[in-house]
């Protein structure tokens, strides 16, 4: 007996036409969020530049992130810290004006979180400043960025724009400084 | 290249088109989800984002008034753990105190004022605000003061002490009215009133559990629920395991055994309601034998006549050897002391009950002595006490609701509708009543039937100070400040207070603008007390220091040289305990005790205490009556089978509970659950053996006598299965429990006996 596919796949041509178009456009789809929408750098409420601030006018990190050296979070500084200078400094620039909008409302500044680690990871910020950990380390060049980006470092050392963080960062450095406990789950999964 | 048509492109197309969607999508959806950084607006002063601050307050779960720290991070209190400068709990604090987190983030808070606006008790309630609500309030307490009836208003409240409970006296001496009670289940009103008859003061005094080698506890639960379970439960720590030499030995009497009971060396079970006649027959043994050798020796001799030995061991049921046993312990034991309460002045004889083992303590010279009983200086503040409402002082609250005497009834903290027995026609009372207004912070029985709601804050979010009772033996108290702003619409109680007084135009006798100044005001007069040289160069250092350390106190104790008057030897005598139902018909006695979780009831609400095993039982989330093997095996019933609890007055259905310590005759409950209202978590669980109490009363006192009710059970046929963590209690053959007869190394002959059929091994020597 004689069987053929050739009818069958006559049949299934059109379709199986169809499906492939159809992978190709997620693979299209997917690849254009990824390369003009990563999300790693979001649009803020107002658009502080961190260049400005940090890189031209030198003003020291922990200035605004005052809690860094001493809590867990590196804080945001409140609306009435930006006050403290913008009552007298650049008032007639149009970000500066959004900014004194928000405090004549007494509402706070509803800024998006750029760097963020899992809830599962217990990271503190103390403990690494304190060990005169340098905040460019893990937040990259932040003094010359206009829009901070989600910055994590290359295995040379160098930063990587737009990459999140992983935990094999973290250990390469941590055994790197010989970290006491440095390795151990519970240091930082706790 | 295949020839494509028309229709195959636009196929193609959409078909790529969709793709690309779904692609966007799906790279969206893995992506981190987006969070804020929400910064202060002004930075406050008194906290960092992720660094905690502590706070030192007042716990207000119970009356003992246990010092607290509680976390705050983020102006968020997350935990509550003892203060441990506090010389009540010394940093320690039992699982009520955790709970108090829930209290404050309870979801069943009332959160703002509310007003009645269907009949009575329809939970119809619609939001009004503070201002409508005081002036409605004050509107009707200024028709009846201007009336010169002022007396027809009435403040039942929760036991408070310190500032509170000043600021309610001048309140209701503004208003021209005497109603003026606090009401609380287990106040110990028998244990006051024994003290004033043999001490001659209406204190409690400071039992020194930690410095005593031998104890006797007259039914008290030390450990569990008696007046200061957490300072007693340290006093106990340190008699067992605190001194190298020495352990202290404990003895339990009490029908069924509490926490305390199975912590103590020995537990004996006199029949209910003659702990007093054994407290009789070992001071009749120590004098009669020869142990007493005080001037007034006579006078006891004559006291105790009818009460040797044998007569007493024939009516307590507790054998002629033990009692002998027990009295020479005691007296050869130094420094020994008893303890009286709970459950032995629950019955009508309550008060002789406990001047009974005070004349113990006297006996063997126990008094004003270390670990013994130290006698405790007058308190710096206000103490509750003296306005606690007995049983029967709330009788005739009912009986003035039904005469029509009462106009306005305002409610602060207190759940009478839950806490008083059917009997006492409490809820009809109330219906008489035309205007109920209610300032609690939760819908409990009480406040569903208010036409006005005024919530206060919890205790954690507002100023309120305390003076510990019992004391430590020296003067003590604290300040109990707010450790979060206010979560809701709520109010402190005394703000409600104040606001009211400001409308009635009284700010002449009652001057102050906010609970936190008329606290500070009751302050200033403990700061004046002061010896000018050594204390706090001004009253605001004074005032700080007193906030930071959560806590102050004077070093001096009290020397207290006692001598015992003659009359009251002579009125030396426990009567038989007086039971409401007859014996033939209601064969068993029903003891109700105030849970370890859920205290009287107020904590039923709260999740973490509701899911806490019971820790005799194992058992969570509900009700259950306990009975004794032997009685459970004559009813034919096993655990988990339902059964109606009936006395003359009520009856309430709960799944049995087999427990081997507790007398055959005897049917334990714990209070606390059985609640119609009260929020989500209490609702409709369990069963409330206070329901069924007999309106028995103690007859010095007018307190309920809560444990003199007797009760039959009614098997309904039906089972539930008993929500417990505990295993089965027996072996099964199981081999869990391995013994070994001693062995020829010791050379003693040992024979095996069965006990409940867990085996153990005699030694004979």
């Amino acid at each position: 007996m004689n069987v053929s596919i050739v009818p069958a796949l006559k049949v299934l041509r059109p379709a199986a036409l169809v499906a492939f178009a159809a992978f190709i456009g997620v693979v299209v789809g997917y690849w254009a969020n990824a390369a003009f929408f990563p999300g790693t750098s979001p649009k803020q409420p107002i658009e502080f530049s961190h260049r400005i601030h940090a890189g031209d006018n030198e003003v020291p990190c922990m200035y605004c992130h005052t809690e860094a050296r001493r809590s867990i979070s590196a804080g945001v500084p409140s609306v009435s810290k930006c006050v403290g200078c913008h009552a007298e400094v650049a008032t007639e620039r149009p970000q500066i004006r959004k900014l004194m909008k928000y405090w004549n409302n007494k509402e706070p500044i509803p800024w998006i979180k750029v760097h963020d680690l899992p809830d599962f990871v217990h990271f503190t910020h103390k403990r690494h400043v304190l060990a005169g950990i340098e905040c460019q380390t893990c937040h990259g060049p932040v003094e010359t960025m206009d829009r901070i980006h989600v910055t994590s470092r290359a295995l040379d050392g160098s930063s990587q724009l737009d990459t999140p963080w992983k935990m094999g960062l973290c250990l390469n450095c941590h055994k790197e400084h010989e970290v006491e406990n440095g390795t151990d789950c519970w240091t930082c999964h706790k | 290249m295949p020839n494509i048509g028309r229709r195959e492109f636009l196929k193609l197309v959409g078909a790529g088109s969709i793709g690309v969607g779904a692609g966007f999508k799906l790279r969206e959806s893995i992506k981190h989800p987006q969070e804020y950084l929400i910064p202060h607006v002004m930075a406050p002063e008194d906290f960092s984002t992720g660094i905690a601050t502590w706070y030192n307050t007042v716990c207000s779960m119970c009356s003992a008034g246990c010092g607290i720290s509680v976390r705050t991070l983020e102006g968020r209190a997350k935990k509550i753990e003892g203060n441990p400068s506090h010389p009540v709990n010394q940093g320690r604090l039992c699982a009520l105190g955790q709970s108090g987190l829930q209290v404050l983030y309870n979801p069943d808070r009332i959160i703002g004022p509310l007003l009645q606006t269907g009949k009575r008790g329809s939970m119809s309630f619609a939001q009004i605000t503070w201002e409508e609500g005081l002036s409605k309030v004050a509107d009707r307490l200024d028709v009846l003061r201007t009336a010169n009836r002022g007396n027809r208003v009435c403040l039942l409240s929760q036991g408070v002490g310190g500032q509170l409970a000043q600021l309610f006296e001048l309140f209701m001496d503004q208003l021209g009215s005497e109603r003026l009670l606090h009401y609380d289940f287990d106040h110990p009103h028998t244990l006051y009133a024994a003290n004033q008859r043999f001490f001659g003061e209406e204190r409690l005094p400071y039992y020194d559990l930690k410095n005593t080698r031998y104890l006797l506890s007259f039914g008290a639960d030390y450990l569990g629920s008696w007046i200061s379970p957490v300072h007693h439960s340290l006093g106990f720590g340190y008699s067992r395991q605190g001194r190298p030499d020495v352990r202290g030995r404990f003895v339990q009497i009490e029908p069924r055994m509490s926490l305390s009971g199975a912590a103590a060396d020995e537990w004996i079970a006199a029949r209910p309601g003659t702990e007093g006649l054994l407290a009789l027959g070992l001071a009749h043994h120590i004098v009669a034998a020869g142990h007493y050798q005080g001037r007034d020796r006579d006078d006891w001799t004559e006291a105790l006549r009818a009460y040797t030995t044998n007569q007493v061991a024939e009516q307590t049921g507790v054998s002629a050897a033990t009692i002998t046993r027990l009295a020479d312990t005691f007296v050869h034991t130094e420094p020994s002391l008893a303890i009286g309460g709970g459950v032995a002045g629950n019955h009508s004889n309550g008060v002789d009950t406990l001047v009974a083992v005070n004349a113990l303590n006297y006996l063997v010279g126990n008094l004003g002595k270390q670990g013994g009983l130290l006698f405790n200086p007058e308190p710096a503040g206000q103490v509750s006490h003296p306005r606690q409402a007995s049983f029967r002082t709330m009788l005739e609250l009912a009986e003035d609701a039904r005469q029509g005497n009462i106009e306005v009834l305002i409610l602060n903290g207190t759940n009478p509708v839950f806490s008083l027995p059917l009997a006492a026609g409490f809820r009809e009372a109330l219906a008489k009543i035309p205007v109920i207004v209610s300032l609690s912070s939760f819908m409990d029985e009480t406040t569903a039937l208010a036409d006005i709601i005024l919530p206060s804050h919890t205790y954690l979010e507002s100023w309120g100070d305390d003076f510990p009772e019992p004391g430590v033996g020296f003067v003590t108290g604290a300040v109990s400040q707010p450790v979060v702003s206010p979560l809701y619409n709520t109010r402190a109680t005394g703000d409600i207070l104040l606001g009211l007084a400001q409308q009635l135009g009284l700010s002449d006798a009652i001057p102050w603008n906010s609970m936190k100044e008329c606290i500070e005001d009751g302050w200033r007069q403990i700061y004046e007390r002061g010896d000018p040289e050594t204390r706090e160069e001004s009253f605001a250092s004074f005032w700080r220091a007193v906030l930071k350390a959560g806590v102050w106190g004077e070093k001096s104790r009290r020397e207290f040289a006692f001598t015992l008057k003659k009359g009251v030897i002579n009125s030396i005598g426990v009567p038989a305990p007086v039971f409401s139902g007859s014996s033939d018909e209601y064969p068993f006695v029903l003891h109700p005790y105030v849970s370890n979780t859920l205290h009287d009831g107020r904590a039923a609400n709260l999740p973490w205490l509701q899911e806490l095993p019971d820790p005799m039982t194992s058992v969570v989330y509900g009700s259950w009556v306990e009975l004794n093997p032997v009685t459970a095996g004559q009813l034919g019933l096993t655990e988990g089978d339902l059964v109606d609890i009936e006395s003359p007055h009520g009856r309430i259905r709960a799944p049995v509970y087999v427990y081997p310590a507790i007398m055959p005759d005897v049917v334990a409950m714990p209070i606390g659950q059985g609640h119609s209202e009260y929020g989500r978590y209490a609702k409709n669980r369990g069963a409330n053996p206070i329901e069924i109490l007999g309106p028995q009363m103690e007859q010095q006192t007018g307190g309920l006598a809560s444990s003199a009710t007797r009760v039959k059970i009614l098997a309904t046929g039906r089972r539930v299965e008993l929500v417990k963590t505990g295993g089965k209690s027996r072996d099964l053959g199981r081999g869990i429990v391995q013994t070994t007869n001693g062995g020829p190394s010791s050379g003693a002959k040992g024979h095996s006996a069965k006990l409940n059929s867990i085996p153990i091994v005699v030694v004979t020597t």
